[in-house]
C-alpha cells in the first residue's frame, strides 16, 4: 500500500473530528472518500498536506511520514474554490506551477496544454473572474496537476460541473491515473463514485466503517438489487409494496428494487408474474454505492442534495415516500 | 513544514505577485499621482507662508546699564541687520529687523521667552572700558544674524571706545568688544550646536518624515491586512495553502506589498525633496531676495538620513506583520475596518507623541516612548531630528524594536496559519487562538 493513513486522531476542542482512522490506498488507484458533512475528510486531507497535525497515529506515503515530503509531491484541489479576480488565467497558473518549484517557461507549456484539452485555451489571456463558475473549477483542477504531483487530494471536485465537463474530468481522472498517479475525492455524489472508484472508504463521525475494494464491499453485504421493467406500466410504484423490497427507484430502463437482506430475487419475480404483470426485463444487481453507504452510516451523504445531473429521480422505500 | 519549506524561493515568487498586482493596478498609479501632488504642496507650503507673512517683522532687545550705550548700540544693530539688498525697491521695502532698547532685562528676558523678540542683547561696558556684548536667543554663533551681530558688535565698541575719547588728551588703548551668543536650543550635530536655521529646518523635516512614516504604516499596513482578508474571502488562500507554507505567504505578502508601498513613497519624496532642496531659489525667484533664507533641507545629515531609513524600513515590518494577522482573523475585508481602528491608534499615539519631542518636548514619556515599541520608530525618529540624542540609545532602540518584530513575526506567523486553518468562518477570539496553537 502507499498511503497509509496509520490510526489517526484529531481533536478540535471537545470535538473529535478523526478517532483512530485507518485504511490504505494503493498507488495508481483512483480511490473514493465517502462520508457526509462533517465526517473528516477534509481534515484527514488537510493532515496529509501537512497543514494540520494529528494528534495521534501517522500519515505516511510510500512508508515517510507525510511531514518528511516534498509539497510538489500533492496536488490539492480544496472544497471550497478561488481564484485571484483579477490576475490572468494563465499567469495565475504559472504563478502555482513556480510556487510547486516548476520553472516558467515549462508551467506555461503545461498549462497551456491542459487548457487546450479542457477546451478553454482562448481564456488564456482573460481575467479568472470573467470565467464561469464551471471554468474556473477547471482551471483549478490544473493549477493542483500542473506540477504532476504523485498524489492527487480532491474535495468535492464535481460539485458545479454540467454534464459536458463532468465528463471531461473523468476522463482527466482517468488519464492520470494511467499515468501511474493516485487519485483520491471525497464527494457526495455516490454515482461518480461508483463510476470511478476501485476503492472507496467511507467514514462516519471521523472513523471508518467500510472501506476496501468496491467489488468485494458489495459481495460482502448482505443487500440485492433486482432491476425490473414492466410491459405497460412504466412507474410500477405498487411494486415497494411487496414483501421483501425495502425500496423502489424509478428509471428509464426499468426500476430498481432494494431487497431486504435474506431476500431471494426468485421470489420477487414470482410475486410479480402472479399479480399478472408482464416482465420485460429482470436482472439481479449489485447493491449501489449509495446502499452501502446508507447501510454503513444510515443517512444519506448529502442531506442538502446535491444532486448529480445524471442521476434526478429520488428513491422510494418501503412506505411510498420519497 | 516549517522544515520542509525553505523561505526561498517562494516567499520571492509570492512577493514579486504582490508587488506587479499593486503597482499595475490604475487606483495605485491614480493615488501615486494625487499624492505626488499633496507632498509637493506641503513641500513649498513655507514658501506660501513667506509669502503672506511678508510684512511679519523680526524683533530684537537691547537692554544696557547705560542708556547711551544703549542708543548707540540699537542704532548700530538697526543699520546692520537693516540692510537694503540690491536691486530691492527703496519705495517698498521695509525693514525686516526691528531693534527696541529696552530698559527691564528681565521683561525682556520674558519677551525672549514668550517668543515675541528673537533675541535679546545685552551690551555692557566692563571695567576695563571694553564693551560686551551678549545675544541670547535660540539660535548658535554660527547663524547669519549672530554673525552680523557679531559685526555690529565691533562697530559698537569702536564707536562707544571713540565717543568716551577726551579731547587733546591721551588716547585710550581700544580694547575690541566681546561678542558672545548664549543659544537656548541644545540640538547638536556630532557635538556641534546646531544653528537657528539648521534647527527650524530639522524640526520641519522631522514632521514630514513622521507623517510619511505614519501614513505609509497606516495605508502600506491596511493594503497588507486587506490583501490577506481578500484572499480568505475569494477562497485562494485554500489553494495557496497546498502550494506554500503560511511563513512563505506571510513573508512574501509584507515584503511584496512593502516594495509596492516604497515604490510609491519614492515617487513621492523624491520630487518633494527636490522641491525643498530647491525651496530658497524658489523663494528668491517668487519673494525676491531678500526672502531667500537658505534651503530648508540643510540640517539633513547622511546620518540622520540613515536613521529615518531604518526606522522607517523597521517600522512598516513591524506594523505590517501585526496587519496580516489581523487580515488573517477576519473573513471579510469589511471587517478590518472595525478591528483595524485600535491599531491605526496606536500608531496616532506614536505619531502624536512624536509632534510632542519635535517641538522640544522631553518629558518621561516622550523617553520611554523612544525605546517602547510600537511607539519607538515616531518617536525617536522625531527625537533623533531635533535633539541631542547618544548613539548608545538609537541603538538600544533598534535593538529592541528588532527584538519585538521577531516576536511578532512568530506570533503574526502562527496568527496567519489560524487564520488560514479557520478560513471561511467567523472566529471567536477563543477559537483563534486554539488554532494558532496547532498551527
Amino acid at each position: 500500500m502507499s498511503l497509509e493513513i496509520d490510526h489517526v486522531t484529531k481533536r478540535f476542542g471537545t470535538t473529535t473530528a478523526l478517532d483512530g482512522l485507518a485504511f490504505d490506498v494503493a498507488r495508481g488507484e483512483v480511490f473514493g472518500f465517502l462520508g457526509a458533512n462533517g465526517a473528516g475528510k477534509t481534515t484527514t486531507m488537510r493532515i496529509c498536506l501537512g497543514i494540520l497535525r494529528a494528534d495521534a497515529g501517522e500519515i505516511r506515503w510510500e512508508g515517510r511520514p507525510t511531514g518528511e515530503l516534498p509539497r510538489r509531491t500533492w496536488g490539492y484541489l480544496p472544497e471550497e474554490r478561488g481564484l485571484y479576480p483579477r490576475m490572468g488565467v494563465l499567469d495565475q497558473l504559472v504563478y502555482y506551477g513556480s510556487l510547486y518549484g516548476e520553472t516558467p517557461d515549462r508551467a506555461r507549456r503545461e498549462a497551456v496544454a491542459w487548457l487546450t484539452r479542457f477546451q478553454i485555451p482562448d481564456y488564456a489571456g482573460r481575467r479568472a473572474e470573467e470565467l464561469s463558475k464551471g471554468n474556473q473549477q477547471k482551471v483549478q483542477f490544473i493549477a493542483a496537476v500542473l506540477h504532476g504531483p504523485e498524489v492527487l487530494l480532491m474535495d468535492e471536485p464535481f460539485t458545479g460541473l454540467d454534464p459536458v465537463n463532468l465528463v471531461l474530468l473523468r476522463e482527466a481522472f482517468m488519464e492520470l491515473r494511467d499515468r501511474g498517479r493516485t487519485l483520491i475525492f471525497s464527494t457526495h455524489q455516490m454515482e461518480m463514485a461508483e463510476a470511478m472508484c476501485e476503492s472507496v472508504a467511507i467514514v462516519d463521525h471521523g472513523r471508518l466503517v467500510a472501506g476496501g475494494r468496491m467489488r468485494d464491499l458489495k459481495r460482502a453485504s448482505g443487500r440485492r438489487s433486482v432491476r425490473l421493467a414492466l410491459d405497460g406500466d412504466p412507474v410500477p410504484t405498487w411494486l415497494v409494496d411487496l414483501s421483501g423490497v425495502e425500496s423502489l427507484r424509478p428509471g428509464a430502463g426499468g426500476s430498481e428494487l432494494e431487497l431486504m437482506p435474506g431476500t431471494d430475487p426468485a421470489a420477487i419475480l414470482s410475486a410479480v408474474l402472479a399479480r399478472g404483470a408482464t416482465v420485460t426485463r429482470f436482472e439481479v444487481v449489485e447493491p449501489s454505492l449509495e446502499a452501502l453507504f446508507m447501510e454503513h452510516v444510515g443517512r444519506p451523504a448529502d442531506d442538502e442534495a446535491i444532486v448529480a445531473p445524471d442521476v434526478a429521480i429520488p428513491a422510494l422505500d418501503a412506505r411510498g415516500a420519497a | 513544514m516549517a522544515g520542509r519549506d525553505p523561505l526561498l524561493p517562494n516567499a520571492w515568487i509570492v512577493a514579486r505577485r504582490e508587488y506587479r498586482d499593486r503597482v499595475r493596478s490604475p487606483l495605485f498609479l491614480a493615488s501615486t499621482v494625487v499624492l505626488m501632488g499633496l507632498a509637493m504642496l506641503v513641500a513649498i507650503a513655507p514658501i506660501g507662508i513667506r509669502y503672506f507673512d511678508r510684512q511679519t517683522i523680526t524683533r530684537l532687545a537691547v537692554v544696557s546699564d547705560d542708556p547711551d550705550l544703549a542708543v548707540r548700540a540699537t542704532a548700530v544693530a538697526d543699520s546692520v541687520l537693516n540692510q537694503r539688498p540690491d536691486g530691492a525697491d527703496p519705495a517698498s521695502w521695509e525693514k525686516p529687523y526691528v531693534v527696541e532698547a529696552s530698559e527691564d532685562r528681565a521683561a525682556a528676558e520674558g519677551a525672549l521667552s514668550a517668543g515675541e523678540v528673537a533675541g535679546v542683547m545685552i551690551v555692557q561696558r566692563l571695567t576695563s572700558g571694553q564693551v560686551d556684548v551678549t545675544l541670547r536667543a535660540n539660535e548658535s554663533a554660527g547663524s547669519a544674524r549672530a554673525q552680523l551681530l557679531g559685526l555690529a558688535a565691533f562697530s559698537i565698541g569702536i564707536l562707544d571706545w571713540t565717543s568716551r575719547q577726551p579731547s587733546g588728551g591721551a588716547v585710550d588703548p581700544f580694547i575690541p568688544a566681546a561678542f558672545r551668543v548664549e543659544a537656548l536650543n541644545t540640538a547638536t550635530e556630532a557635538g556641534r550646536p546646531l544653528d537657528a536655521q539648521e534647527t527650524a529646518s530639522r524640526a520641519f523635516l522631522g514632521i514630514i518624515f513622521v507623517v510619511l512614516l505614519f501614513i505609509t504604516v497606516v495605508i502600506y499596513g491596511m493594503w497588507v491586512a486587506t490583501g490577506v482578508a481578500s484572499e480568505k474571502s475569494s477562497r485562494v488562500m485554500e489553494l495557496m495553502i497546498s502550494a506554500a507554507s503560511p511563513r512563505q505567504m506571510l513573508t512574501g505578502k509584507v515584503v511584496g506589498i512593502g516594495a509596492a508601498g516604497l515604490s510609491q513613497y519614492v515617487a513621492i519624496a523624491v520630487p518633494t525633496l527636490i522641491l525643498i532642496a530647491f525651496q530658497d531659489r524658489i523663494a528668491e525667484a517668487v519673494l525676491g531676495p531678500s526672502w531667500a533664507e537658505g534651503a530648508p533641507i540643510v540640517g539633513l545629515s547622511p546620518s540622520l538620513l540613515a536613521g529615518y531609513g531604518v526606522f522607517f524600513l523597521l517600522g512598516f515590518v513591524l506594523f505590517a506583520l501585526i496587519y496580516a494577522a489581523m487580515g488573517a482573523f477576519v473573513s471579510r475585508p469589511d471587517d478590518l475596518q472595525t478591528l483595524s481602528l485600535p491599531l491605526s491608534l496606536v500608531a496616532t499615539i506614536g505619531y502624536l507623541t512624536a509632534i510632542v519631542a519635535l517641538g522640544g518636548g522631553q518629558g518621561l514619556w516622550v523617553t520611554v516612548a523612544s525605546f517602547l515599541p510600537p511607539f519607538s520608530p515616531f518617536v525617536m525618529l522625531a527625537r533623533l531630528m531635533v535633539s541631542a540624542i547618544e548613539p548608545w540609545q538609537v541603538l538600544l532602540s533598534i535593538g529592541i524594536l528588532l527584538a519585538s518584530i521577531a516576536v511578532v513575526a512568530v506570533a503574526a506567523s502562527r496568527m496567519y496559519a489560524a487564520g488560514v486553518l479557520l478560513y471561511g468562518q467567523r472566529p471567536g477570539v477563543r477559537a483563534f487562538i486554539a488554532a494558532a496553537r496547532k498551527a
